[in-house]
């Protein structure tokens, strides 16, 4: 189908277009609106043009700590990254065996996934008042946002162990490699390139999480709380500048990405090679 | 009562910068703070918004050594906060309702007024509950009323001055509707045209239940539609018979949005979206600094007032007790006063700021004169041009119409389920 | 004893995965579920088996409006995306031949998922406002000479934010599943004689099943869990459960917030289960 410039092909070119305008629209009207003169609001009319609310963004605020919060949020994000890859892989690899309990975990990790994340912010920050300790990002908040990013990293493995192929494995068994062996030297470098993916999204999850963490960061703010008390307390195009930057930067990443892939895609078509070929 | 940034803030910055700072303090003054740099005394204010800046802290680094870590909560949070995690704080910075529900608790300690330099200068409000000896004390948790405690251990509430303060105040103002005069153009003068038809969808209210129920009660009682008691203390069938006024209003699209903050306030007002709200003083500057047009608008029916103070957590002692003391006699001794009053807010030792202020901003923001030159606010943004006078006038005019203060009911629990269940209507 | 040790590795390397869960899932809900029961004063909660607070929800009319406008929002916007976003997979998975187009375009769209949700949804206010852009241009256009009221604080506000935030969610799993559809079945269908529609009814959305109900699960989910578009969108006009959760929690009625929460939670769970007969997710990864 497609094959020839249908008017459905039209049709559907014209509707993703208008997707990708939805998606971006919002986007676009802040980052005009981040722009404002030093007397700019929230909304429009526009107030003058400058850069004033983007310099604005590195002095200090008034009220809050952007930076500080910035900080955590890339040190969380990063922990939780670590963690979500080492357990995931652990629980993909637990999972290529049925064993004990395995469908009532496989029912809590879904579970995880689907249970709102209001009720964990509440349920973890109830414990740890009963408990008497006091919530902090790193402990209950990095809790807290575990349970939403495993569930995608064991799934992500799921689908990867899925496709595995055990000949290689048992073609490292023959020659004598023991079951650490194999894994470091044979799984590990199969599944490397999904445990990126699964990285990327450890990190990215963790780094915008903010109903599991409203309740269980502690007196600390993540970036996403900090922005949802600068909704609150700030009435200036600063938390536009803020967002304008963070897109870009997300955007500099990914083109960042795109570049690297289109350049090894093309080594490897001069080159010939198979590797990873069919693994993906 | 301001506050409701959901904010927690970090002085991460001023940490870092800290250290720099303690030994300049301590090459450059000479007797109490000096101490304070040296044991590199840290003390965790929580509080409301109102008053948790920046500039307040970094001027207490400067002033007295002393590090100040500050963290701002909605309301609701800080009430919780100093209730249930008596260590997690060591001044509570909140509002004379949230001391009344909170003291019984024994989280704070009650100071010694002997120790507060400036005790004598703070207005009558606190102390008796008269701003002149003639005034009427409103309806609703009037800070005098759980101001005094018996002894230093004393739970209950004393009426009288006994030297034992439960908080020690530091701000407080008289909030009124905001409007939009070019988008109303006809004079609005009681609190009951918050539910005018005539502003059907671009009316707002604040959706904090201790604040908004008071709001409320000021607009049905200036409607005619109910007689209350004690409006800081309502029955039952008072508080259903208010919302559901308001319940009724709301489903006929009176209200464009609630708003549970601050800024929220602000864009409201500032994009047209509402032309007649109840709002905080700072939201209106903020509203003005951006060249809209916004009155808070004085009502005949007087204001809803609220007031803030400072109290020390019951862990406190020794050094850190002392630098406790130091931070609050300092804060009651004009610099922080000043800034407050240049946000619209007063002074609890409102005279003490008469020197940290111009002639041009004390007559401004106090006498309710005309400016005579550009009034900027604390961050030197200007606000208003000369000839400007500020809304509802001087200290005494303000003040002095006060209908109610900002309450906690004995049926609050009520109150509240009722108040859900009006934002859920 | 071999298969001992089979389970015993299996369950040493999933281990982690049971301590954080179990930590973090499954003793939350059982407190949540206890302190459901539990009575309250003005700032501290106690032990306690009392009913009042199921008593309160369900006894009060508004519960069960607030219930049903949940499930009303759930549905619609289940079924938006789904419609929106089947069909930007099936253009992208059958109408970008290239690879690496396809990967240009699928990256388009989740671009704007790394900026901060929160900016993403306010970054609608200034847009649909009284005098937003969207008033602004109908104006200019002459369609209206009003300035659209709905378009802002509405049910529409809200629908659009929750269509905006959680489409990629379902275009994901679909296109993960289209893509994996063998090229040849469709040729074969077309060889057969069928046209594209049919192709597309009797071939492709058959096929696509587990992809849709994956997706169908994550909107769902995320939905009826949502308070903060809700409350943004909406200026606090319009509440779910989990904005009576939320404003529970903010006037400290922890057992209120609980018994809501238990009730909410058995809601999701049986959906989910539902939807969970219709797919095997672990064959379909």
């Amino acid at each position: 189908m497609g094959e020839k410039r249908s008017t459905g092909f039209y049709v559907l070119t014209a509707i993703f277009i208008a997707f990708l305008v939805f998606l971006y629209g919002p986007v676009i009207t802040i980052g005009i609106l981040s722009f404002q003169g030093p007397t700019g609001g929230l909304t429009f009319p526009m107030q003058g043009t400058s850069l004033h609310w983007f310099q604005e963004l590195f002095r200090t605020q008034m009220v809050g700590d952007i930076w500080g919060s910035f900080q955590r949020s890339i040190i969380l994000g990063l922990t939780v990254m670590v963690i979500t890859v080492v357990f995931s892989v652990g629980a993909g690899m637990a999972y290529r065996k049925k064993f004990f309990g395995s469908t009532p975990l496989f029912y809590l990790i879904i579970a995880s996934l689907v249970i709102p994340s209001i009720l964990v912010s509440l349920g973890v920050g109830l414990i740890f008042s009963q408990l008497g300790w006091e919530v902090h990002w790193s402990t209950s908040g990095l809790g807290a946002q575990l349970t939403w990013t495993l569930p995608f990293g064991i799934l992500i493995m799921f689908a990867v162990f899925n496709r595995f192929d055990k000949a290689y494995e048992e073609a490292g068994r023959d020659l004598g490699a023991g079951p650490i062996q194999v894994f470091r030297l044979i799984v590990l470098p199969i599944i490397a390139p999904s445990l990126i993916g699964v990285a990327l999204f450890g990190f990215t999850l963790s780094y915008d999480e903010f109903a599991r963490t409203l309740l269980t960061s502690g007196s600390r703010n993540t970036l996403p709380l900090e922005i949802f008390g600068m909704t609150t307390n700030v009435t200036t195009p600063v938390i536009y500048a803020l967002g304008t930057l963070t897109t870009l930067f997300s955007l500099l990443i990914i083109v960042f990405f795109l570049t690297f892939f289109v350049l090894s895609q093309r080594r490897r078509d001069k080159k010939g090679s198979d590797a990873g070929k069919g693994l993906v | 009562m301001k506050a409701n940034s959901k904010s927690k803030i970090s002085r991460r910055s001023l940490l870092k910068s800290g250290v720099a700072a303690t030994t300049a303090a301590a090459a450059g003054t000479l007797g109490a703070p000096m101490i304070w740099a040296q044991s590199n005394i840290v003390l965790r204010q929580s509080g409301t918004g109102v008053s948790a800046f920046n500039e307040i802290a970094a001027k207490a680094k400067e002033d007295l050594g002393i590090t100040m870590e500050m963290t701002a909560l909605d309301s609701d949070s800080v009430v919780q906060k100093v209730a249930t995690q008596p260590k997690s704080f060591d001044i509570a910075d909140i509002e004379y309702w949230m001391c009344k529900k909170v003291w019984p608790i024994g989280n704070l300690q009650a100071m010694d007024t002997s120790k507060i330099a400036n005790y004598d200068k703070i207005v009558g409000i606190f102390k008796n509950g008269k701003l002149t000896p003639t005034s009427t004390i409103a309806q609703g948790t009037a800070p005098h009323t759980v101001s005094f405690v018996e002894g230093a251990n004393g739970k209950s509430f004393s009426s009288e001055e006994t030297g034992w303060m439960t908080m020690i105040p530091t701000i407080y103002n008289a909030d009124t509707l905001g409007i939009r005069p070019d988008l109303i153009n006809r004079p609005i003068n009681t609190w009951a045209e918050l539910l005018n038809p005539e502003f059907k969808g671009k009316a707002s209210i604040l959706d904090i239940s201790s604040i908004g129920i008071m709001d409320m009660a000021m607009v049905c009682e200036a409607m005619g539609e109910i007689q209350y008691g004690d409006k800081g203390n309502m029955t039952k069938e008072e508080i259903d018979k208010t919302i559901g006024i308001f319940t009724e209003a709301k489903k006929a699209g009176q209200f464009r949005a609630f708003w549970k903050s601050f800024d929220e306030s602000v864009n409201l007002m500032a994009s047209g979206e509402v032309v007649i709200q109840s709002m905080w003083s700072p939201a209106i500057t903020a509203v003005r600094s951006k060249g809209i047009p916004c009155v808070y608008q004085p009502l005949k029916e007087g204001y809803r007032s609220w007031g803030g103070g400072l109290g020390i957590a019951a862990h406190l002692s020794g050094k850190e007790l002392d630098a406790a003391y130091e931070y609050i006699n300092w804060y009651l001794s004009g610099w922080v006063g000043g800034f407050l009053m240049r946000q619209g807010y007063y002074s609890a030792a409102v005279e003490t700021s008469k020197e940290y202020m111009s002639a041009d901003e004390w007559s401004y923001w106090f006498e309710g004169k005309a400016a005579k030159g550009d009034i900027v606010n604390p961050q030197g943004v200007k606000m208003e041009s000369a000839g400007a006078v500020r809304d509802g006038g001087s200290f005494y005019d303000r003040m002095g119409s006060v209908a109610c203060w900002n309450a906690v009911m004995d049926e609050n629990q009520y109150m509240v389920r009722k108040w859900n269940e009006f934002i859920a209507s | 004893m071999a298969v001992l040790q089979k389970n015993i590795s299996s369950i040493l390397l999933a281990s982690p995965v049971i301590l954080v869960l179990s930590a973090f899932i499954i003793v939350p809900i059982i407190l949540i579920t206890a302190v459901s029961f539990w009575g309250s004063t003005e700032f501290s909660i106690y032990p306690a088996f009392l009913f009042d607070n199921y008593e309160f929800l369900l006894t009060s009319d508004v519960t069960y409006r607030v219930f049903f406008r949940t499930l009303y929002f759930a549905v619609l916007v289940w079924a938006i995306t789904l419609v929106l976003g089947f069909t930007v997979a099936y253009y992208l998975a059958f109408f970008v031949h290239s690879l690496t187009w396809q990967i240009i375009c699928f990256l388009l769209c989740t671009i704007p998922f790394w900026t901060s949700n929160i900016i993403r949804m306010i970054s609608w206010i200034p847009f649909l406002g009284r005098n937003g852009l969207a008033n602004q241009s109908l104006i200019e256009m002459g369609i209206v000479d009003e300035p659209v009221e709905w378009l802002l604080y509405s049910e529409f506000s809200v629908c659009l934010a929750f269509v905006h935030l959680y489409t990629l969610f379902m275009v994901v799993p679909i296109f993960n599943t289209m893509m994996r559809i063998d090229k040849s079945l469709i040729e074969a269908a077309r060889d057969a004689g069928a046209s594209s529609t049919q192709i597309l009814v009797n071939v492709i959305i058959p096929l696509c099943k587990p992809g849709i109900m994956i997706g169908s699960i994550f909107v769902v989910a995320l939905v009826m869990g949502d308070f903060i578009t809700v409350r943004f969108m909406s200026g606090s006009q319009i509440a779910n459960m989990g904005r009576l959760i939320s404003n529970d929690i903010s006037l400290l009625q922890y057992p209120s917030a609980c018994a809501t929460a238990v009730v909410l939670l058995a809601t999701v769970v049986i959906m989910i289960s539902i939807m969970l007969r219709f797919v095997d997710i672990r064959k379909e990864l």
